[in-house]
C-alpha cells in the first residue's frame, strides 16, 4: 500500500480509513468484516479472503473535510488489492435492495479472490450505507474518490443517487472516475451529458415500460395508469410508460405518486382513490417494494382489479414476501393474483439457463451476508433473488473487464478494457457487447408472475390479463 | 403633635390624569409602532419570499433549458426535488410549452386547481389546495416560454408563521418597552408626588394650628419649592413678613 494513502493497514486486512472514532468501525480479525467473521476469519486465510471488505460506517452526518482534493494518485491500487467504491441502502425502507444486490455481487468476487483474485489482486468493496438517500450517497461518494481513493464505483442502487452523483462524476472527468453498472434503469446514465462516465449492463426503464405497454395494449388493456415515486426514479419511468403510450397514440390515463421512503405501513387509499377515478385497464408501479406492496394491498382491498405491473428495481422477492405476509382469508396468494414484474434478468429457477446454478451454488457456497457494522435494522435475506442475481452478473462482468486491463490497473486503462468486450457470454443466454455509443450490455426484458408463492415466467398475457382475465389464469 | 403623628396624606386625583395621560400616549405609540412594523417586515418578509422563488423559478427555468431540450425528465425531476427542500417552497411543477405537466413534486397526485389553471402564467397568483394549504404561485418562463413554463409555489401558511414570529418577536420588544415606560414614569411622578404629600401633610397640621411641633417638619428643611411653600405656609400662618421665609432657621430660633 502506498504511503500516501489516507488510514492504516491492518494486519493481513484491508486498509481502514482514519475516521471519526466515533463512527469508525473496528476491523474484525484479519479484516474480515462480515457478519460470520469469526468463522470467516480462519476461513479466509486458507481462501484468500473471499468476503474482505474494507467497511466506511455509514457517515452521512459526517461532513467531509474541507479543502479535500484529488490526490492524484490516478487511481493507482495497492499491489494485492483492486478497490470498489459501494455507496448502497443497507438500512431504510429499501435496504432489501442493497442488500441482495451485494450478496449476488459478493458471490461472485468470493469465488475470484478464492481463486487468487484478478491478476493477483482481491476485489475488496469499500461499503458505504446511504439510505438509499441522495445527499448521504453524494457524501459517500466523495469520500470513496477523494478519501478512499477506489478504483471504480460499483453496485450503486437508486436513481436519485445516481443521478446526483453522475454531476461529480464529470466535475472530476479528468480523473476518469467510471460507475458501473448502477442498480437503476434511469436515462441519465445512458445519455448527454453523464453517459460517458457511466457503463450499465441491465436494461432500461424505457425497455421495461415499453415491454410492459406494448404487452398491455396487445391484450387490449389500453387505458394505463402509473403509480410512481415523486423522484428521479418514479420520473424516469412516468417518461417511459408516456412514450411507450405515445407510440400507440395513446395517454397515460391517470397518476398517482408517493414519497420515497414511504414504508409498508403506509395507507396507500389516497392513490388508489385518485387511479380509481381514472378507470384503468392497468397500472404501471414504479416504486420499491415497500410502497408497492402497499400499494398493490390497498388497490386490492378497495376493488381495484386490474393487472398492477412493477419494475425491475421494486425487488420483487421483497414485495412478495410483504404481500403474502399481509394475505388474508388463509390465502397467501390473496393480493397477487394481479401482479405482473417485469425483469432485466432471467428467473433464478430456470436451472437450464448456464448461470443460474452456477449463481445459485455460489449463493449456497458462501451466503455473503452485509457487515454487521451496517445492519441497522433486521433484515432475512432471500437464498436467491432477481436482485442479487443481478448483482452475481454484474460482478462477473466486472471481473471480466478487470481482467482485460493490460498490466497495472490504472482508470485510464477502463475505456478500452470495457471496450473490448465483445460477443461476452454472460451465460443467461443474451451476448454482452460494449462500444463508445453502447453503454448497456444487455437489453432483454423478461415478465414474471406469482405462482405457488413464487415468481414464475410469464408466457401468456392473454390468459393471465386478457379483458375477461380475473388474474387467477395460470401463467 | 409629634412628626410621625403628622396626618399622612396621600395625592391621588391629581396625579390620576397624568397617569392615564402618560399610559395612553405610551399604548399610542406602541400601537403606532407595531402597526408599522408588522406592515413593514410583513411586506418586507413576503416580497423576500416572494423574490427568492422567483428566484428559483428563473433558476430552475435557466438550467431546464438543456436537459428539456434532451427530454431528460428524470433530471430534470432530480434537478426540481434539490429546490422543494428549501423551506417554504412547497410544490414545483414545470409545463410544457403546449401545457402538459411533465414533471412534478404533488404526492398523492396533481391537485384538480393545478390542472386547470393556465399552465403559462408567470404572475404570481394566490392558490388554495384541498388538503395542502394556501399557496402563492410563480411562474417563469423556460427559453422566453417556448420550452415551457416552471411554477414554484409558496407555502403562505409557512411564510404566514414566519412573519407572524418576527413581528410577535417585535411586538413583544415593543411591549417590554411600554411595560417599562409606563412603570418609569410612575415612579418618576410618585418621585414628585411624595414631597407635595409631605406639604400637604404640613399644610394641613398648620390649619389645625399644631405650631409647636410644625416648627420642627421635615419639610421646612428642604432646600426645594416644597421647602419655600412649607416655610412661606409657616410664616403666612404666624402673620411674618414673607421675607423671613427665605431662612428655614429664623422661624424656629
Amino acid at each position: 500500500m502506498s504511503g500516501s494513502r489516507k488510514g492504516t493497514q491492518p494486519p493481513n486486512g484491508p486498509p481502514v480509513p482514519n475516521r471519526d472514532p466515533a463512527r469508525e468501525v473496528p476491523p474484525s480479525p484479519g479484516g474480515l468484516l462480515t457478519r460470520r467473521s469469526a468463522i470467516r476469519a480462519g476461513l479466509a486465510g486458507l481462501l484468500g479472503a473471499p468476503f474482505a471488505t474494507s467497511l466506511g460506517a455509514s457517515t452521512a452526518t459526517r461532513p467531509l473535510a474541507p479543502g479535500l482534493r484529488w490526490s492524484g494518485r490516478q487511481g493507482a491500487q495497492p499491489d494485492d488489492e483492486i478497490v470498489l467504491g459501494v455507496s448502497a441502502a443497507f438500512s431504510g425502507p429499501s435496504r432489501g435492495l442493497g442488500t441482495e444486490l451485494y450478496r449476488g455481487a459478493m458471490s461472485c468476487f468470493g469465488q475470484v479472490n478464492e481463486q487468487g483474485g484478478v491478476n493477483g489482486r482481491r476485489i475488496v468493496p469499500r461499503l458505504y450505507d446511504d439510505g438509499y438517500q441522495p445527499d448521504p450517497c453524494v457524501e459517500n461518494t466523495l469520500k470513496l474518490m477523494l478519501e478512499d481513493e477506489v478504483f471504480l464505483l460499483f453496485g450503486y442502487v437508486g436513481t436519485p443517487t445516481v443521478t446526483r452523483v453522475l454531476p461529480l462524476l464529470k466535475k472530476f472527468q479528468d480523473q476518469q472516475m467510471y460507475i458501473f453498472f448502477p442498480f437503476t434503469g434511469a436515462q441519465p446514465q445512458r445519455e448527454p451529458p453523464y453517459g460517458e462516465f457511466a457503463f450499465n449492463l441491465r436494461a432500461s426503464y424505457g425497455q421495461e415500460t415499453a415491454g410492459l405497454v406494448d404487452n398491455f395494449i396487445r391484450i387490449g388493456r389500453r387505458r394505463i395508469a402509473v403509480f410512481y415515486q415523486a423522484d428521479a426514479y418514479g420520473r424516469s419511468g412516468w417518461a417511459g410508460v408516456r412514450a411507450a403510450l405515445a407510440r400507440h397514440g395513446e395517454t397515460i390515463a391517470g397518476e398517482a405518486t408517493y414519497r420515497r421512503g414511504t414504508q409498508f405501513t403506509s395507507v396507500m387509499r389516497p392513490q388508489v382513490e385518485i387511479l380509481q377515478e381514472a378507470s384503468p385497464d392497468a397500472v404501471i408501479c414504479v416504486g420499491a417494494y415497500a410502497a408497492c406492496a402497499a400499494f398493490a394491498r390497498d388497490a386490492m382491498d378497495l376493488g381495484l382489479h386490474v393487472p398492477i405491473a412493477n419494475l425491475s428495481f421494486v425487488g420483487s422477492e421483497n414485495l412478495l414476501s410483504l404481500l403474502v405476509g399481509a394475505s388474508r382469508d388463509d390465502d397467501p396468494a390473496y393480493y397477487t393474483p394481479w401482479l405482473v414484474n417485469s425483469q432485466v434478468v432471467p428467473s433464478y429457477e430456470d436451472t437450464s439457463i448456464p448461470a443460474i446454478p452456477e449463481y445459485r451454488d455460489l449463493m449456497d457456497r458462501y451466503d455473503p451476508q452485509v457487515p454487521e457494522e451496517l445492519v441497522v435494522e433486521p433484515y432475512d435475506p432471500f437464498p436467491y433473488s432477481f436482485t442479487s442475481l443481478e448483482g452475481y452478473l454484474d460482478a462477473k462482468l466486472l471481473t471480466e473487464i478487470l481482467r482485460r486491463i493490460d498490466g497495472t490497473p490504472e482508470r485510464s486503462k477502463l475505456n478500452d478494457a470495457v471496450f473490448s468486450v465483445r460477443n461476452y457470454d454472460l451465460g443467461i443466454g443474451e451476448m454482452v457487447s460494449f462500444a463508445p455509443d453502447r453503454r448497456q450490455g444487455l437489453q432483454s426484458v423478461y415478465y414474471t408472475v406469482v405462482e405457488d408463492g413464487r415468481f414464475v415466467t410469464l408466457t401468456d398475457w392473454e390468459a393471465k390479463f386478457g379483458p375477461t382475465a380475473t388474474g387467477d389464469d395460470a401463467s | 403633635m409629634s412628626q410621625t403623628e403628622t396626618h399622612e396624606i396621600r395625592i391621588k386625583r391629581l396625579f390620576r390624569k397624568t397617569r392615564f395621560g402618560i399610559f395612553v400616549l405610551f399604548g399610542a405609540i406602541v400601537f403606532a409602532t407595531s402597526t408599522l412594523s408588522i406592515r413593514t417586515v410583513s411586506s418586507q418578509l413576503e416580497e423576500e419570499y416572494e423574490s427568492n422563488s422567483a428566484n428559483i423559478a428563473k433558476n430552475i427555468a435557466d438550467s431546464s433549458v438543456d436537459i428539456l431540450l434532451n427530454r431528460n425528465l428524470a433530471t430534470l425531476q432530480s434537478l426540481i426535488d434539490q429546490f422543494v427542500e428549501i423551506q417554504s417552497i412547497r410544490y414545483i411543477y414545470i409545463t410544457s410549452d403546449t401545457g402538459e405537466i411533465l414533471t412534478h413534486t404533488f404526492v398523492p397526485g396533481v391537485p384538480e386547481v393545478i390542472r386547470e389553471s393556465d399552465p403559462h402564467a408567470t404572475e404570481p397568483v394566490e392558490r388554495s389546495l384541498p388538503g395542502m394549504g394556501d399557496f402563492v404561485e410563480i411562474g417563469s418562463p423556460i427559453l422566453a416560454g417556448q420550452a415551457g413554463t416552471v411554477h414554484v409555489g409558496m407555502d403562505l401558511d409557512l411564510v404566514r408563521l414566519k412573519i407572524q414570529r418576527a413581528t410577535g418577536q417585535q411586538i413583544a420588544l415593543i411591549c417590554i418597552i411600554l411595560i417599562v415606560g409606563v412603570l418609569g414614569s410612575i415612579w418618576f411622578v410618585r418621585l414628585a408626588v411624595t414631597p407635595l404629600e409631605e406639604l400637604l401633610s404640613y399644610v394641613v397640621g398648620l390649619a389645625r394650628r399644631d405650631a409647636d411641633d410644625l416648627n420642627d417638619a421635615k419639610v421646612l428643611t428642604r432646600d426645594d419649592e416644597i421647602g419655600e411653600m412649607a416655610r412661606l405656609m409657616l410664616h403666612a400662618v404666624r402673620g411674618e413678613a414673607p421675607g423671613a421665609a427665605s431662612n428655614p432657621g429664623s422661624g424656629t430660633d
